[in-house]
């Protein structure tokens, strides 16, 4: 088998999850395929305790391997690059990609399901993403049905999704918390410096990181360079922070950049904006990216309390 | 040490110090370049006053010391004259360099020298010229007692010229470049901030700047903003030089940025 093969699973209990997830488990193993569990917490223990110790599985801790979307897709690469000049005929990988019932915005992460269709396709890769559907929200579950290409059941079958494909463009733009109070920071097309200027001041009060604080600075910096020079005008940027955690904006009234890969993977083709949004989303706590009434918007979040 | 950074006065300054001083008002260069040469009087250097027109001594009458040390030898004036600008820059700093030796060996600690080079700037031609002689002179600079005060007058020159030659000294009067990039005894720093908009600013900058023995050392100790545009400038500059890029910054955000660009040739140093 080449390609990859993007299947879901909607289970409704911890007896289904593990029906669909240790038959898969044990098909790889079986085969001698490498064997890759990415679940969170919760479901690692689940199988680790059904499947046993030793058994050459790889596991990846959950919550490492989906920080972020493009930390996800950089990781996986190597990983499966390397598998793949190793001369594996097939590659499974079962994880557990995080959304707001996990604790964890979602639109990154839907923008991340639909772009590892072309990102994983080099890569001889079974993937299975089960959703569990007691804490799942239905607009994730929406965009699950439209990303995954086809679909496991608890009864064994392996069927084609009708969904694949449908419906709307991914993400909804959901305001942050953040943005109920006022914006300690408008401007109206400044330039990247001022914007940084205006960052450090607004975000000296705050418990950020000296990491974190400049993660925030840069991508300020980057989505208003970009909206200046790829967007249409006039560019709003804005800033909202509470004692640890620090939100910017920037809207402007053009259509987004038209590549679903943008800012999941460092593009090469469109390198001036390509490879300034990867940074930002390998650096910051959460991105989110989409078209909204008044237009594009990018939504960057860095700190949050425990955040060090 | 050499003094780095953004100021509006002259005096105090190093026996190296390499000053770039765009003006508005030709009383104001007079008087800033009296103070900075009745300053390296002090010192115990030689001075020198380069400017147009006549009656040279005359706009250095509001530091009477200088009068004095005009007649006794210690301080003189040179009338610039057209021809001057037909020196290279590797001549001129040659220039420099027997005229900093001719001062040691005449007892003094060094040389100074205020400048209006305003005219040497005429054309795209003498300026990228002129570019490459400030750089060699602030190299030349590092390791001998001879120091500069190289003024420009605003009126005649086109903004981006003006930013274009800020951007090549350690010493400015005022923020008309982004960032600065002068020498330092082992390579360069870099001073301010540098985004895709100083982008072409920076490449013109590095053009002079030669990496040593296999290197290009950066300092980037007072770099307070780098983008990727910038930080792939300066990687494939030494690259194309067949330099490995060495970065010296206190903070982790440049290495971390290295890191994430996949940049395996690159070293990152404290």
């Amino acid at each position: 088998m080449t390609g990859f093969y993007h299947q879901t699973a909607l289970y409704g209990s911890d007896d289904e999850f593990l029906t669909i997830a240790v038959p898969f488990v044990e098909g790889g193993l079986r085969a001698g395929q490498p064997t890759v569990i990415a679940c969170a917490e919760k479901n690692t223990t689940l199988l680790r305790d059904a499947l046993g110790r030793d058994n050459g599985v790889t596991y990846l801790p959950g919550a490492d391997q989906y920080a972020r979307p493009a930390d996800a897709i950089a990781n996986y690469r190597d990983l499966f690059g390397a598998y793949a000049r190793a001369g594996a005929p097939q590659i499974r990988t079962i994880g557990d990609v995080p959304h707001p019932g996990l604790g964890v915005p979602w639109d990154w992460w839907g923008r991340y399901e639909n772009a590892i269709n072309q990102v994983y396709a080099e890569f001889p890769l079974w993937g299975l993403c089960p959703y569990d559907t007691r804490i799942t929200p239905a607009e994730v579950l929406a965009d699950v049905a439209r990303t995954h290409e086809y679909i496991a059941t608890a009864s064994g079958e392996h069927l084609p999704n009708a969904d694949f494909g449908n419906g709307l463009a991914l993400s909804r733009l959901v305001p942050d918390v953040l943005e109920r109070g006022s914006p300690l920071v408008t401007l109206i097309d400044p330039t990247p410096a001022a914007v940084r200027e205006a960052v450090n001041a607004a975000i000296g009060g705050t418990s950020l990181s000296d990491d974190d604080a400049h993660d925030v600075v840069y991508a300020a910096s980057e989505i208003v360079t970009n909206g200046l020079t790829h967007g249409v005008a006039p560019v709003l940027f804005r800033l909202w922070a509470d004692a640890s955690r620090v939100v910017v904006t920037v809207t402007d009234r053009g259509p987004g950049p038209s590549d679903p890969l943008a800012g999941l993977v460092p593009t090469t083709a469109t390198r001036t904006a390509g490879l300034g949004l990867w940074i930002l989303h390998r650096t910051c706590d959460y991105v989110s990216m989409g078209l909204g009434d008044d237009g594009f918007t990018v939504r960057v979040s860095v700190g949050g309390p425990g955040q060090t | 040490m050499r003094t780095s950074g953004v100021t509006d006065v002259v005096v105090g300054m190093h026996p190296n110090d390499h000053l770039c001083w765009p003006f508005d008002d030709f009383a104001e260069f007079r008087a800033r370049a009296a103070e900075f040469l009745a300053d390296g009087l002090e010192l115990g250097q030689r001075a020198c006053y380069v400017a147009r027109g006549d009656d040279l001594a005359t706009h250095l009458a509001t530091e009477p010391v200088l009068a004095e040390a005009l007649r006794d030898g210690r301080a003189e004036v040179v009338r610039l004259e057209p021809r001057s600008a037909t020196a290279t820059p590797e001549e001129q700093v040659k220039v420099y360099a027997a005229a900093t030796r001719a001062a040691l060996r005449d007892g003094f600690t060094g040389l100074r020298v205020a400048a209006d080079a305003t005219a040497l700037v005429r054309s795209p031609d003498s300026l990228d010229a002129i570019c490459r002689y400030e750089h060699l002179i602030d190299r030349y600079m590092t390791a001998q007692p001879f120091s500069a005060m190289c003024a420009y007058h605003r009126a005649e020159l086109p903004e981006p010229t003006i930013a274009r030659l800020n951007s090549l000294h350690p010493v400015n009067n005022a923020r008309c470049a982004p960032f600065r990039l002068h020498a330092t005894e082992d390579g360069i720093a870099l001073h301010g901030e540098i985004d895709s908009v100083s982008l072409d600013l920076l490449s013109l900058a590095l053009d002079n700047a030669t990496p040593e023995r296999g290197a290009l050392r950066v300092d980037a100790t007072g770099l307070r903003f780098i983008d990727h545009h910038g930080l792939l400038t300066l990687h494939g500059y030494a690259r194309t030089n067949a330099a490995t890029l060495v970065l010296r910054s206190q903070r982790s955000s440049l290495a971390r940025l290295v890191s994430l660009l996949g940049l395996n040739d690159v070293k990152c140093v404290r």
